[in-house]
């Protein structure tokens, strides 16, 4: 096994990566309030897109209800997306949210919607993946896979790299006054958020978060002096190390975080009062570590809280109506929430999931995996209440379909969408290209919601 | 090693001591397995198992055997060490695949939505209406049983096996949160742990818990009138998680590459739909008195499902390998061509037998230790493919896993929180209910039967950053989960545990008593550190911690030498050094 010397946990406090093209960056970094976070919102299990933004004009409506009798939400509960052309021909996922939740982001033009986005390793439609050996994503329709492309916006091969990673590697000399690193997960692990010279810290959504039993005796502080020092000795080999290395990270981060993510006066809290869910709970611990950005001197960050369960392969109405009712409100308490503490339109939320699915129902009133979805971009530099992306045929068997039961070949890659929020996080040239490897396949570079 | 000798010692002294409170195979009066000669009871017998005209066992060493039962169990004890180093890999194995499984007992049917008169309001004094929600709607029953059986089951081998299968063959309290449905699916997993992964794939299949889980309940044929087709999940899965994997692979379990490198798919989209079309048909037991019943069946997880041949689609469905199922089957003779058809793959062995290794001894087997377990998959020596029995005793017996100690210094794993929680305390002698380790574990990140998806805790296939190694466990090792072990280890040693719960019958709480640890005469720092490193890490804590920990240890007053033993005991069961099983 060969081990390139990694640095986790300790990236933030000065691993040095592509200090070459961010000169002017970092020199603005200085000011005060050059300040901006991505936050990615992984709906974990593939959400069904079809039943997101549905058609609610007459033709449109009818041609969906027919293709999907077993799973069709009613034409009169979805909320109309009003855009730029002044009327609605498509709607939202009611549980989404009307006042409370992500209608009301659209009609504030804080909210932007992605059509038919995916995993593309080139340019493909339904005849290039039917006819020919066009490059094409491995393991298309397998959970696991799809998500790490999707983190990794490589689709190619498998990456040991995400494209949240990629950007902290590129931004680390910027983030160098930062007491935490620079990516901070409440889900764990990540590939999204796994770069070469950077790691995330996880953080708890509820309880404590630092070690607990080490009073000011001279036996507690010789025992933590000699726990330290565990974490120090044996060096070496790689499953070792890392378990050293996540306590070391985990001593060092929860002495600065604890407090920040304990307190109960903070001004975002207030806006999730009403909210109970894991969605909401992981936002506002979000939300508290952005509170904190002066104290915490990170100017740029990243990260990644999730939901689950959108694996919807029975039953499908009730449980997409049940996540939503969790992931609408608790997007708007968020985004409103940084509103009130004067970083609105420095963080921008955007979501990513395995995939969409199959716009043909199965047998138990669900639906199985497919491909290209619309996603939501959320924030107030966000140029929303408008659709980006191309729509795509909804017809089994049409135009966009690579088969029979409604696979849409996505016309927007991965690489686009992230190439979009990146750019406004900062990175372009040569940096963009080394977070995005693959972007120079898809034209154009952007898409233009932010 | 001199430290095997010092350990037997010390072993001995603190069975001695503990007057067989953390028995084993030989102690606990409910294994009752007559016959099998399993219950030589006794610390100091380790001969008379009555092999007769087999051949004299291999011995193992001391610190090998140690090394065995961290692989094969819940944890090593001082007596099973001691009894196992005489009996050797192949005799222990046979003995405890021969122990009946200890299950999960005391679960009746519920209906699927709970009564309005089911409420969860564990506040002593409870009634049956109080904690029925907990105790029959959620798995804390099941995950209770799981940490008392693995702290005192005889049949530790067959419990660590179900264990691995749980997360292989996975369904989740996610959505299978009725407890009697979960027991029932984990007791099919210890009965079938040591049988053929043929029959073993076909509970699995007809199991109405995996039927929910996997959505294969209540699949039917496809109906174009109605607007659907075969529900695809469970087909998808089988061949993905349970069996094949993705890309061809060699025995080995490397990926075989077609001439541009690149891997070879296993199989096709359109060979999903063939199995999703062939697992139509099948539904839920009716209950007792009622008649079969396709798309009304209440949810009933108490008996296989069964099939209603109206809803099976008859036409010729695509399998593995070209293969198709002949035309006009019953949903009976279409399962067993495709499960027959999945078991021949010649993938199985490679890629189960690579994921057992990793959950028994080590993240990172050789290819050639994978290629020969799945060598005894193809052909237990008898000519038996599927031999899970046969698998098991290769996994451990092999020469990767067996030795004082490795020799790749990369080999084994970080223990994942249920089994960091229950050897530590086994070894610790310490007893629990099961009630504050059930939550202890999901806090480090492993809640018991219910990880998040079918892809379960971890997947086998995730490397550390940076590395090319691989380290399942290490993907839900983060900063919160990683301070949470630290924390339940402060609970236990500093704080006493938990105390009994009320609400719960019979609760004992979660308490370790150290005092064997104190040594008489009293133990020096060093000799204290040197009890520990024998007890917890087979002898094998560099002589770098050693001495941090006397450091620490010499800190602490002279006059609590009980202080001592906990200062000490939290230090060695907090180092990652004990977390990583090497």
């Amino acid at each position: 096994m060969d081990r390139r010397h990694f640095l986790k946990h300790a990236s933030a406090l000065g691993a040095g990566a592509a200090l070459g093209q961010l000169g002017a960056l970092a020199a603005r970094a200085q000011t005060a309030g050059d300040y901006k976070a991505l936050v990615c919102i992984f709906m974990y299990g593939g959400n069904d897109g079809n039943n997101t933004i549905v058609p609610i004009d007459t033709t449109g409506y009818a041609n969906y209800a027919a293709a999907r009798p077993q799973i069709a939400l009613a034409q009169a509960t979805l909320l109309p997306l009003v855009d730029g052309t002044g009327s609605a021909t498509l709607g939202m996922h009611p549980s989404l949210g009307a006042a409370n939740g992500l209608q009301a982001m659209w009609n504030a033009k804080t909210l932007a919607i992605v059509t038919n986005v995916g995993t593309l390793v080139a340019p493909m439609t339904p005849t290039l993946y039917n006819t020919t050996n066009t490059p094409r994503p491995q393991s298309l329709f397998s959970h696991l896979d799809q998500q790490l492309q999707w983190q990794a916006s490589i689709s190619s091969a498998p990456s040991t790299t995400g494209w949240g990673g990629r950007l902290a590697d590129q931004l680390a000399s910027i983030n160098a006054g930062s007491s935490i690193p620079s990516m901070i997960s409440t889900v764990g692990n990540n590939l999204f958020v796994t770069g070469s010279a950077t790691q995330a810290l996880t953080i708890p959504t509820s309880g404590s978060f630092g070690l607990n039993g080490f009073g000011s005796s001279t036996g507690a502080v010789a025992r933590l002096s000699a726990l330290k020092a565990l974490l120090g000795v044996d060096r070496g080999t790689d499953l070792l190390d890392a378990a050293q290395d996540v306590m070391t990270g985990a001593i060092q981060s929860s002495g600065v975080l604890n407090p920040i993510l304990q307190a109960t006066t903070s001004t975002v809290s207030s806006y999730f009062s009403a909210l109970s869910s894991s969605i909401a709970s992981q936002l506002l611990a979000v939300a508290k570590v952005i509170e904190a950005r002066a104290t915490l001197g990170a100017s740029r960050q990243v990260f990644l809280v999730s939901l689950g369960s959108f694996d919807t392969h029975s039953d499908e109405l009730n449980t997409q109506a049940t996540l939503f009712g969790q992931m609408g409100p608790a997007v708007k308490a968020f985004h409103d929430a940084m509103a009130a503490i004067g970083a609105g339109s420095n963080v921008t939320s955007f979501t990513l999931s395995d995939f969409s699915r199959t716009y043909l129902a199965n047998a138990n009133g669900g639906t199985d995996h497919a491909w290209g979805s619309n996603h939501f971009v959320a924030g107030a530099a966000v140029k929303g209440g408008q659709f980006y992306g191309t729509w795509p045929t909804l017809q089994m068997g049409g135009p966009d379909d690579i088969g029979n039961a409604g696979r849409w070949v996505p016309t927007t890659a991965v690489d686009q969408y992230a190439a979009t929020l990146a750019s406004w996080f900062g990175v372009s040239g040569s940096s963009l290209a080394a977070v995005l490897p693959n972007l120079a396949s898809f034209s154009p570079a952007t898409v233009g919601f932010l | 090693m001199m430290r095997n000798s010092r350990f037997l010692i010390a072993g001995l002294l603190l069975v001695l001591a503990a007057c067989g409170g953390g028995g084993d195979s030989g102690g606990t009066p409910t294994s009752s397995t007559g016959t099998t000669g399993t219950g030589s009871t006794g610390t100091g017998g380790s001969t008379g198992t009555g092999t007769g005209s087999t051949p004299p066992p291999v011995t193992l060493s001391a610190t090998d055997a140690q090394r065995l039962l961290e692989q094969a169990t819940f944890g090593p004890t001082p007596s099973e060490v001691t009894r196992v180093a005489a009996l050797g890999v192949a005799a222990y194995v046979t003995q405890q695949e021969a122990i009946p499984a200890t299950g999960y007992t005391g679960f009746t049917y519920v209906p699927h939505t709970a009564p309005a008169t089911c409420k969860s309001d564990p506040t002593a004094p409870t009634s049956a209406a109080s904690i029925c929600a907990r105790d029959n709607y959620s798995l804390y029953q099941v995950q209770r049983q799981f940490f008392e059986n693995a702290l005192t089951a005889p049949d530790q081998l067959r419990q660590r096996v179900a264990f691995a299968l749980s997360q292989i063959f996975v369904v989740s309290g996610v959505e299978i949160y009725e407890a009697y449905g979960m027991a029932a699916y984990q007791n099919m997993l210890l009965n079938d742990a040591f049988g053929n992964y043929r029959q073993l794939i076909e509970d699995v299949t007809l199991s109405p818990v995996m039927g929910r889980y996997l959505t294969m309940a209540q699949n039917a044929k496809a109906d174009p009138s109605a607007g659907f087709e075969p529900n695809e999940n469970y087909a998808r899965e089988l061949m993905q998680l349970f069996s094949i994997g993705l890309y061809e692979l060699n025995p080995d379990g490397s990926q075989m590459l077609d001439a541009n490198k690149n891997p070879l798919p296993t199989y096709t989209e359109s060979v999903v739909q063939g199995f999703a079309a062939t697992f139509t048909g099948w539904t839920y037991a009716p209950l007792a008195g009622a008649s079969i019943d396709f798309g009304g069946a209440p949810i009933n997880y108490q008996a296989p499902m069964v099939s209603v041949a109206s809803y099976h689609d008859t036409t010729a469905k695509l399998l593995l390998n070209g293969a198709l199922t002949p035309t006009g089957q019953t949903p009976e003779a279409d399962l067993k061509v495709a499960l027959d058809n999945v078991f021949n793959h010649p993938n199985v062995g490679p890629f189960i037998g690579k994921q057992l290794i990793q959950h028994l001894v080590t993240s990172n087997p050789s290819p050639a230790y994978v290629a020969r377990v799945a060598a005894v998959f193809a052909d237990n020596g008898s000519g038996v493919r599927g031999d899970l029995s046969a698998v098991v005793k290769a996994i451990l017996s092999d020469v990767e896993a067996r030795g004082d100690a490795p020799s790749s210094p990369d080999a084994g794993h970080l223990r994942e929180p249920a089994l960091y929680i229950t050897t530590l305390l086994r070894e610790l002698g310490a007893q629990s209910d099961g009630v504050y380790l059930r939550s202890q574990s999901s806090a480090m990140g492993q809640p018991v039967f219910s990880p998040p998806t079918v892809f379960n805790y971890y997947p086998p296939g995730y490397q550390l950053p940076g590395t090319t190694t691989l380290a399942p466990e290490f993907f839900i090792q983060t900063a919160a989960t990683a301070l949470a072990r630290n924390n339940f280890v402060n609970q236990l040693v500093f704080n006493g545990g938990a105390t009994p719960d009320p609400t719960v019958t019979a609760s004992t709480g979660t308490t370790v008593n150290l005092n064997a640890l104190l040594g008489s005469p009293v133990y020096s720092p060093d000799q204290l550190v040197n009890e520990l490193n024998g007890l917890l890490m087979h002898g094998s804590l560099s002589s770098a911690a050693q001495a941090a920990i006397v450091t620490a240890v010499e800190a602490a007053p002279t006059s609590d030498p009980l202080g001592q033993v906990k200062a000490a005991t939290y230090l060695l069961a907090t180092s990652p050094q004990f977390q990583v099983e090497h």
